[in-house]
């Protein structure tokens, strides 16, 4: 028998409290010219003097203790400061990665010495980590991993090639899946480790590869004989394959998989209010519909991850759902705007529009894609 | 909520499980009404659950209802439970005394209305939101139209220029709040029925063979259950919102009004979406009577039109949501507080 796991959780008046005081302020930076909104904000809009100053409210790093630089409060309040950047279109991409899975994975892998270092810079906004999973040639095949770090004295040695590294050219670190020992027979996934490379070092090189809307948000990364120090690998030597799909499970049901592009439909909102005519009104609603579900498995999830429990494939069902629903909003908004006589548009509006319309084929791939989410829920339904 | 784990909907488990088997819907579309079944729900108060006690009933909360309801939609249940608490909801809410037996309800404009189980229920408790009024007739003495139906549970059109109510009286119930309840609980027997036929589909295809191994194994099955197993997931979502906002506003109903709406846009544009994979997954067995999926696809089918279709609900929630603010939208897209009190 199927049943997922959703439970229904009430708004929260504290966290209504932070929502406000995080809508003041994103209005206030917007409205002083200190951003443009943007759809996919997190990937592709990189700011760090933004990011500071995210930090300096403390609005990073909320969950983890003030010992390391935190602000221990729980991942409900992440939560909606990371909607309300959402919403806004806030350059938030500086920090957004470290913030959300690298921070956690030092917490629980790291040493006291590199906890003390790193996570209080990544709260104050000012240090920032890249994905390295994705290799050249390898696609949504996570697990074929080519680049070794090999065991020298007092370290590991590391050559090969990561690729599709979001911010890698402005990120200080990197947490890589690596090869450490050979492939067990046919299973790929064991003799696979994570480990932490400093992107300054010696033998590092970073390319920039631009996207269709002109960004060059992610990378090309290689790695020549790099050497990091022991206690750069985070967790267990051969254990990264578990530890890469249980954060992967982590950052699949957050708000960035499902409001990427709500921005575009609130800009759209500004200018039809009132305008709208019947066949716009019907889309408009089914739209809010889905979004306001989608949001109550997504807030779901985050409740349950609160808890503790970490739920894949209602993860999986969200990123699914969520993938679809954003990339329908981009086509929903460009026919709710036939309402407004295009010489009304607004050159904000335009430009977020074709923004949103350039930056909408990743929305399926990033983070596992559509394909690979069904297969996880197949696999959930026991047909695999 | 939804809490099917509650006393009432315990029950109504039990019941449904004791006298609802496999083959009851089946024999009960034959002309065999499941007699027995409505016995035991009634003798058990099950249809008075939402009546206060002053007037018979036992005032049980909305959780453990709407625990019920989906328990008996997942049994295909082929008598009118959830209508007939539909019903007596209604006269309860009026001052009116609860007939015996089954009922089932109409929101009437102008004269005539779509009603559900029209054949099979004793009485019917409309609401006339002109009229501010509810009234209880006698089925049979509305006259009723013709017409193919979707369902076994038939939606038909009745008029009733001509039928004398047993009883009526006015109502400070808004349409809003009627809308509430009656939009909630079919999205709960819907969410229900989405699940329960993704279950029908997952056994059938990991059953059944094809090109010399299971269907289930199969990518393409597999991505067309998965894409089912979101809808229903969503579906569910949906649905338990609007039930937890009808809970929380059990006094003044009317304020869950935008939950149970989301819930019918959400649900109604889904229904396409989980079918067609239901049913491509079954193939030809899935289009014959003998087989259970029916139960539920055509059941889906039927309960969309509830109130009138999807589209008519999306464009409304739209036209609303079309003169008031940005802000607003988003508090209702994250709090679930559509518009400012």
């Amino acid at each position: 028998m199927q049943r997922f796991n959703f439970p229904v959780v009430q708004p929260d008046p504290a966290l209504e409290e932070l929502r406000a005081e995080l809508q003041a302020f994103l209005k206030e930076e917007r409205e002083a010219g200190n951003f443009r909104p943007e759809p996919e904000c997190w990937m592709a809009s990189s700011d760090p003097e933004f990011s500071k100053k995210m930090g300096k409210r403390g609005w990073i790093g909320l969950t983890w203790s003030s010992q390391y630089g935190g602000h221990d409060k729980t991942a409900l309040e992440r939560y909606i400061v990371t909607e309300e950047t959402l919403r806004a279109g806030a350059p938030v991409g500086a920090h957004w990665i470290a913030d959300r899975q690298h921070a956690p994975m030092l917490i629980e892998h790291g040493t006291e010495e590199q906890k003390l270092d790193i996570l209080p810079r990544i709260a104050a906004g000012e240090c920032y980590f890249a994905i390295g999973l994705s290799e050249p040639g390898a696609g949504s095949d996570l697990a074929n991993v080519k680049t070794k770090a090999e065991k020298v004295e007092g370290g590991w040695k590391i050559n090969g090639q990561k690729i599709w590294s979001s911010g890698a050219h402005i990120s200080h670190y990197m947490v890589a899946i690596l090869r450490t020992s050979p492939a067990d027979g046919r299973n790929r996934h064991v003799g696979l480790s994570q480990i932490m490379i400093d992107l300054s070092l010696p033998g590092v090189t970073i390319k920039p590869i631009t996207d269709l809307s002109g960004d060059a948000h992610f990378n090309e990364v290689y790695f020549e004989d790099v050497i990091v120090p022991d206690d750069c690998l985070l967790g267990e030597e051969g254990g990264g394959w578990k530890q890469v799909t249980g954060e992967l499970a982590m950052e699949r049901s957050g708000p960035e998989r499902f409001l990427s592009s709500y921005i575009t439909l609130e800009t759209a909102l500004h200018q039809l209010q009132g305008k709208l005519g019947s066949d716009s009104q019907a889309r408009l609603g089914k739209l809010i519909a889905n979004l306001r579900t989608l949001r109550g498995m997504s807030w779901g999830i985050a409740n349950l991850l609160h808890q503790g429990v970490s739920p894949e494939t209602e993860a999986a069902l969200v990123k699914d759902l969520g993938n679809r629903l954003e990339n329908d909003l981009t086509l929903q908004v460009r026919a709710l705007l036939n309402d407004l006589p295009e010489d009304e548009w607004s050159d904000e509006m335009r430009r977020i529009l074709n923004i949103g319309i350039l930056r909408s084929p990743p929305n399926t791939l990033r983070g596992g894609t559509t394909e690979v989410m069904r297969g996880i829920t197949a696999r959930q339904l026991g047909l695999r | 909520m939804i809490n099917t784990e509650g006393m009432v909907a315990e029950t109504a488990a039990k019941i449904y499980t004791d006298l609802c088997g496999r083959e009851v819907p089946h024999e009960a579309e034959a002309g065999q009404y499941p007699q027995a079944l409505w016995d035991a729900l009634a003798e058990n108060g099950l249809p008075l659950a939402w009546v206060s006690e002053e007037n018979g009933g036992f005032g049980a909360d909305y959780d453990e209802v709407f625990g019920a309801i989906w328990v008996s939609a997942e049994a295909a249940s082929p008598v009118p439970f959830a209508e007939t608490l539909i019903g007596n909801w209604l006269l309860d809410r009026a001052g009116i005394a609860i007939p015996d037996g089954a009922s089932t309800f109409a929101l009437l404009e102008g004269n005539t209305a779509s009603v559900p189980f029209a054949g099979t229920a004793d009485h019917v408790a409309v609401y006339d939101a002109g009229k501010n009024a509810i009234a209880l007739y006698k089925t049979a003495d509305a006259s009723a139209a013709d017409g193919q139906a979707l369902s076994p549970d038939s939606d038909t059109r009745l008029d009733f220029s001509t039928a004398t109510p047993v009883a009526s009286a006015a109502t400070n119930l808004s349409r809003r709040a009627v809308e509430a309840l009656i939009l909630t609980v079919r999205a709960v027997q819907m969410a229900s029925a989405i699940e329960a036929a993704l279950n029908l589909s997952i056994a059938y295809v990991s059953d059944r063979e094809q090109f010399g191994r299971p269907l289930s194994k199969f990518q393409a099955i597999q991505h067309q259950l998965a894409i089912g197993a979101s809808e229903s997931a969503a579906a569910t979502m949906a649905a338990t919102q609007a039930a937890s906002a009808l809970a929380r506003h059990a006094d003044d109903p009317e304020k869950a009004w935008h939950e149970a709406v989301v819930a019918k846009v959400q649900i109604g544009h889904s229904v396409e979406a989980v079918t067609v994979p239901f049913h491509q997954v079954h193939g030809a067995m899935g289009y014959t009577q003998e087989y259970d999926l029916h139960h539920y696809t055509r059941r889906l089918w039927a309960w969309r039109d509830t109130l009138g279709n999807e589209h008519r609900w999306s464009k409304l929630l739209g036209a609303e949501l079309a003169v008031t603010s940005p802000d607003q939208i988003w508090k209702g897209v994250t709090t679930g507080a559509w518009i400012a009190s």
